[in-house]
């Protein structure tokens, strides 16, 4: 068990500190472990599908830095909810560094 | 048994015009009419019975995005296992079944078409084939495998779109992939047709039985490579599936067994190949019936984000898998309609795709909808497209060589003449003679 943390606020705004997170997973898997509403994760972790998209505190976003140009891609499909701080949780995979960091699932594509 | 309600929420239908009742209540998608020329099927539908029993197939049509999403997020309620293996062969399983263990090699039940959690371990073990990132190294190599193909028949001035570019693509490319021997495309054509036509719910028992036949020359063939992997392995993905390993949620590991292995390496071969093709097909049709389609392309053809776009809108706009399988395993309410335990429902994902309450004016073209990704041609949820990532390639890198290598592309039959494939899982152009000319 690892030793790492994540600030993860849901998509209905409820915010929770996860514990015990090992290094090497991604955010989109320590969502899906933790049962942390909206993110989905429907391809498994490939960058095809925008359903584990999460809003990257601003303080943080230097240690993750922004997407390359595959998973940019897939957040301009959803350009309506994209925003500056946008990345695919499955992309961002936990270490050291990111200890505590803070992420927002960002609300689902709409009509 | 207590009815179960997936969620409360029911939404509004709306009163029908005559004509439109008159539709719902003469129609059923086993109409070759109506599979070639669907959509004031699916609107009427939408509108006013959007979870529709249709008589003809027997079996419930979900045809509003929003139930669409609804159904495929529940993949315990709503069985792709029992959906897939229901309508397959549907009302001959025993005997197709039989065929299949008396000539080929086995009955092998589709692995990725399961439930979880054991579909969870067998998708876990396909993903890591599929990524964006690892199909962005395959872009050059297919770059190169529909440049030859596109620029062999440049010259020619005519060609059949769906003969002669879109399936030799899609073939070349998995042989390529799964260490297929050259020479053996022709045959994965007719395997790809019959495999696909055991989902059709249109075949008689001669067409069932003259599918099963192929499908077991397929096996048999698939499992002779696997057997030669077994002792001499390669850097390929047949390879990979004869070796590999899935791990069990507490931490064990075992091998696929041999019947898993085959069913896997008989999905990777036809599944994504049969439908991408159908893609490219389809993108032929569009770029000679609708006016402003090819200056479209061209005008976008080096801006990788705005075709990345036109490719996505396309597969909105164009679905090439129509619908795909559940069963309801209890009796459960879907926005207001009660769907039987045990009943047959088809995700109908071309009209979710056109559903105006989620994409304004579907029919229009738009490259720059914001919610390009909410479109259901994929499917979504636990059982969305694996391939989806090398199905946006291919069909990228063939928009790109075709409008670099071609121009005046047009249509050398009526548009009405334009045939469709009989079947209720895809829209696919059986033939679509060509005229052009080297850009």
């Amino acid at each position: 068990m690892g030793n790492l943390k994540v600030n993860y606020t849901d998509v209905n705004g409820n915010t929770r500190l996860l514990e015990n997170i090992d290094d090497g997973i991604s955010l989109m898997e320590v969502a899906k472990a933790n049962g942390i509403e909206g993110i989905y994760g429907d391809c498994g972790g490939g960058c095809a599908c925008a359903t584990c998209h999460v809003y990257v505190d601003q303080a943080w976003w230097d240690k993750t830095g922004g997407p390359d140009d595959i998973e940019f891609a897939m957040l301009d499909m959803v350009a309506d909810v994209m925003r500056d701080n946008s990345r695919l949780g499955c992309q961002i995979k936990m270490s050291a560094e990111l200890d505590g960091i803070a992420i927002t699932v960002a609300p689902t594509s709409g009509a | 048994m207590a009815t179960q309600t997936t969620e409360p929420r029911v939404s509004e239908r709306l009163p029908l015009t005559a004509d439109e009742q008159a539709l719902l209540e003469s129609g059923t998608l086993t109409d070759r009419g109506i599979q070639a020329r669907p959509r004031a099927y699916y609107a009427a539908m939408r509108k006013g019975d959007p979870i529709h029993h249709d008589k003809g197939l027997n079996s419930w049509l979900v045809t509003r995005h929003e139930d669409i999403l609804a159904v495929q997020s529940d993949p315990v309620t709503f069985s792709v296992n029992k959906g897939y293996h229901e309508i397959q062969a549907r009302g001959m399983h025993d005997e197709f079944r039989q065929y299949l263990r008396d000539h080929g090699g086995g009955y092998f039940p589709d692995a990725i078409m399961s439930d979880p959690p054991y579909h969870t371990r067998i998708r876990k073990l396909m993903e890591n084939a599929f990524t964006a990132h690892r199909v962005k190294e395959l872009e050059p190599r297919i770059t190169q495998v529909v440049h030859d193909l596109v620029a062999s028949v440049a010259d020619k001035g005519s060609c059949d779109a769906v003969k002669d570019i879109a399936v030799p693509i899609t073939i070349r490319i998995i042989v390529e992939q799964l260490g297929l021997d050259p020479g053996i495309e022709s045959k994965i054509a007719r395997w790809s047709v019959a495999v696909t036509a055991q989902i059709s719910a249109m075949q008689s028992r001669e067409q069932m039985l003259e599918n099963a036949a192929q499908i077991a020359d397929l096996q048999n063939y698939i499992i002779g490579k696997m057997k030669e992997r077994e002792t001499d392995p390669r850097e390929d993905m047949i390879t990979d599936l004869v070796h590999a390993k899935v791990t069990n949620d507490d931490g064990t590991v075992e091998k696929l067994t041999f019947e898993e292995a085959v069913s896997l390496v008989r999905a990777t071969l036809i599944a994504g190949n049969d439908t991408t093709a159908t893609a490219i097909g389809n993108l032929f049709y569009v770029l000679t019936t609708k006016p402003g389609m090819a200056d479209l392309l061209l005008e976008v053809v080096d801006d990788d984000r705005r075709l990345n776009r036109f490719i996505e809108e396309h597969i909105r706009n164009e679905p090439p898998v129509r619908a795909l399988s559940r069963m309801c395993t209890r009796e459960t309410v879907v926005n207001g309609t009660t769907i039987p335990e045990g009943a047959h429902m088809l995700l109908v994902y071309d009209s979710g795709n056109d559903d105006e309450t989620v994409f304004p004016d579907p029919r229009t073209f738009d490259i720059e909808r914001p919610n390009l990704g909410r479109h259901v041609g994929f499917g979504g949820g636990p059982h969305r497209c694996i391939g989806l990532a090398l199905a946006r390639m291919e069909v990228k890198v063939a928009a790109r060589e075709i409008v670099k290598l071609l121009k005046n592309i047009k249509l050398a039959i009526p548009e009405s003449e334009i045939t469709y494939v009989p079947t209720v899982a895809t829209h696919t152009i059986e033939s679509l003679p060509i005229t052009f000319e080297r850009r």
